[in-house]
């Protein structure tokens, strides 16, 4: 009495959306099944349903396959025997060191023992004897007084002679050590 | 015969943690980026968008690596991760704006010619793009949860476990979308509700 029952309910409604999501997640209790076989409506249905997602799937997965495939794929970058070298920063600290150390060899090689020889040879002119500084000065004195009375205006071409007011006479520069 | 072993029944068997896999980037790739980039795409609505979401979600997965403890799939972990990400986007006024004027949807007609032509007929053919179509099309209707979780479950194949675990719903939340997604698909596809 009870089976009829459930077997008359079970065709007289169709499957509830519940009956009917289950059935599509793949559960296929008694009932259901029972109701599937007498009913073709719902069987129809849960059929074509079935087979639109089925489709979609599969036109989908198509679509997914042939736009992935026109990318180029992820990769990370090959492993490098000096990852530094390829570092800009790696080049800048490079030119900087060579500089410095070029730098500092230019400094070195001015405070070598070489250098200071070289330097050392250079010898200050020797003390001049004060006799000699006497000499010179006199020789200096005497040209300078030659000079002066050498010296002639256009006034001294007309017999006058001219005072030396307002004229200053340098003394001749003496040298000294 | 050629004998094809998928990378997730191997780990199954063996029991062993994908790190390896995870460690190639380029593996990573070229195994999941078409399901992720067929779910991301069918998810916004969105085929460029879901380009940058799938490569973002691939180099977030492979930064991360070290995180995975292989509790679940690598696939509900990229899903995870992938939604995760379309979430931030939707989030944001700037992507809803875009989105409104320059959606480009997945088009399923550009493929007719590619579909296997074995055993079908021609009709047969054109039905099962029509269908198709007209999923499609009850997609774009459902709210972002309900089609997420519907493709999840119905195109990506997942459990409804795997489904909490890349969603962060419960399963009673889950069940719901999925009911009220299904309904929305049977009333485009001529059902009887």
């Amino acid at each position: 009495m009870e089976n009829r029952l459930e077997y008359q309910q079970s065709h007289l409604t169709h499957l509830t959306d519940a009956q009917f999501t289950d059935l599509l997640l793949g559960a296929n209790p008694a009932a259901v099944r029972a109701h599937l076989e007498g009913c073709p409506q719902c069987s129809d249905e849960a059929d074509r349903v079935s087979r639109a997602i089925g489709s979609f799937e599969q036109q989908s997965r198509l679509w997914g396959e042939r736009r992935a495939a026109s990318r180029p794929l992820l990769a990370t970058q090959p492993q490098l025997v000096f990852p530094w070298l390829h570092r800009p920063q790696a080049w800048t600290a490079a030119a900087l060191a060579i500089a410095l150390a070029v730098g500092i060899g230019v400094t070195v090689r001015n405070d070598h023992p070489r250098a200071v020889q070289l330097q050392a040879k250079v010898q200050p002119a020797p003390a001049v004897s004060p006799a000699t500084l006497k000499a010179d000065n006199e020789l200096l004195s005497a040209i300078d007084g030659e000079l002066r009375a050498d010296e002639s205006t256009p006034a001294t071409m007309y017999g006058l002679t001219v005072t030396s007011r307002g004229v200053r006479t340098r003394a001749p520069k003496r040298i000294s050590n | 015969m050629q004998l094809i072993l998928d990378p997730d029944m191997i780990c199954c068997v063996t029991g062993e943690p994908t790190l390896t896999k995870l460690d190639d980037i380029e593996a990573l790739d070229r195994v999941y980026r078409s399901r992720l980039l067929r779910f991301v795409a069918y998810s916004t609505g969105d085929q460029d968008l879901a380009e940058t979401i799938v490569q973002d979600c691939l180099l977030k997965a492979y930064n991360a690596r070290d995180s995975f403890r292989g509790d679940c799939a690598v696939y509900t972990w990229l899903a995870h991760i992938a939604t995760n990400l379309m979430r931030d986007r939707q989030r944001t006024r700037k992507f809803q704006f875009w989105r409104r004027v320059q959606k480009t949807a997945p088009d399923l007609s550009e493929l007719s010619s590619l579909l296997p032509s074995g055993e079908s007929s021609p009709e047969s053919q054109i039905l099962a793009r029509e269908q198709a179509q007209q999923v499609s099309v009850a997609l774009e209707s459902l709210s972002t949860n309900q089609r997420t979780i519907f493709l999840m479950r119905f195109i990506e194949e997942m459990e409804l476990q795997e489904i909490c675990q890349a969603t962060g719903m419960q399963i009673s939340t889950v069940k719901t979308h999925l009911h009220r997604a299904v309904k929305a698909v049977r009333l485009k596809l001529g059902g009887r509700i």
